[in-house]
């Protein structure tokens, strides 16, 4: 005869405490920790690249893909610390990887350290990373109708960040729909729209970081 | 097809759970999802059951109980239930500083075993 048992667990329960001992050690060391997440070519990697090209504080980046270390080598000629994490497969990263990623990281002194997820609007938004902020990058040529669609990100985030905003002469968006719908989602995301390759915004967004860094370190 | 993230997830929470405490079988696993996580039922039902295929959890049943947004107003203290993910305004008094207090959960409410 079958018996009932409470358990009132999350479903992600074993991944969450390595997001808590990420977090934890995070915060000894005084390290702001963001999950960059957005589509495929949202234009993730090119926009730390501008960053960090900028950024005034000591970083480092832990690349999240399904394969290939294609974006680890285009950050590490930055000469900024980065480890390629693969998921074979895996649309999303998970905490575990992160915490045996950090093994080869010094994160004594660091000020940022940056996450690239894997490439997806959904998944990795259910998965606590330890982050600070999630931060979600959406590019022009994605259409204006993203926040809506995805909800759970937009509604989580730190901050939006719309890129590739050099191309809106070229293509049809409505910007007011897609800022207005991050207003109703999340009234209090920090709203910034770069071109990252002509450096646009890139001063705002890490005025942002940089904000982020001092509110943690109070 | 984040379902299928969370079935994964939750497979091997089940497992480690039955090993823990030493059932024979778990015959039933009710969740509480909220309504945040825009999980569809007929994909979450679809990806454990072939996912539980050859492994102990093979043939148990799996029940969803979805857990409604519920907001709250930090500015007036106003709380309500409403269906809509996209909308973080105060009915009463139009501020936007709203939290969602429910509506998150992704959380194994109970079990049956043997
Ligand atoms: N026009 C334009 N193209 C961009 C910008 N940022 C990225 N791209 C291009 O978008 C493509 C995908 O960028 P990438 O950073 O690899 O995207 P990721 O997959 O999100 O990391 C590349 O061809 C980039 O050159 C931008 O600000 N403006
Ligand atoms: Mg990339
Ligand atoms: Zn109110």
């Amino acid at each position: 005869m079958p018996r009932k048992i409470n358990i009132k667990r999350s479903v992600l329960a074993a991944d969450e405490e390595f997001a808590s001992k990420i977090r934890e050690r995070l915060r000894k060391e005084g390290t702001l920790m963001v999950n960059l997440i957005g589509s495929p070519g949202a234009g993730k990697t090119t926009l730390l690249e501008a960053t960090l090209g900028e950024i005034p504080f000591s970083c480092a980046v832990v690349e999240g893909d399904v394969a290939t270390s294609r974006d680890a080598e285009r950050i590490s000629k930055t000469r900024t610390p980065v480890v390629q994490i693969n998921t074979q497969g895996g649309c999303h990263l998970e905490a575990h990887l992160l915490w045996k990623a950090l093994d080869e990281i010094p994160t004594s002194g660091l000020d940022v350290l940056f996450v690239e997820n894997v490439g997806n609007l959904v998944c990795p938004a259910e998965f606590d990373l330890g982050e600070d902020y999630k931060v979600a990058v959406c590019s022009v040529p994605e259409g204006p109708d993203k926040p809506l669609k995805y909800p759970h990100l937009f509604h989580e985030a730190g901050a939006v960040l719309l890129t590739k905003v050099d191309l809106i002469p070229y293509i049809d968006f409505d910007g007011d729909l897609f800022w207005g719908d991050v207003k109703k989602l999340n009234p209090l995301a920090s709203c910034i729209e770069v071109a990252s390759l002509t450096g646009k915004g890139i001063d705002a967004w890490t005025d942002v970081l940089g904000r982020w860094l001092m509110e943690k370190r109070r | 097809m984040h379902e299928l993230s969370m079935v994964e997830s939750l497979i091997e929470e089940l497992l480690k759970l039955q090993k823990e405490h030493g059932w024979e079988r778990i015959c039933a696993i009710r969740l509480r999802i909220g309504a945040m996580r825009q999980v569809i039922p007929e994909i979450m039902h679809f990806a454990f059951d072939i996912t539980v295929q050859g492994t102990a959890l093979e043939g148990a049943k799996l029940v969803l109980e979805t857990v409604p947004l519920k907001k709250k107003c930090r500015t007036c203290k106003n709380m309500w239930t409403d269906g809509d993910e996209a909308l973080f305004l105060c009915e009463k008094c139009g501020s936007s500083d709203v939290e969602l207090v429910e509506g998150m959960e992704l959380e194994i409410e109970s079990l049956e075993v043997e």
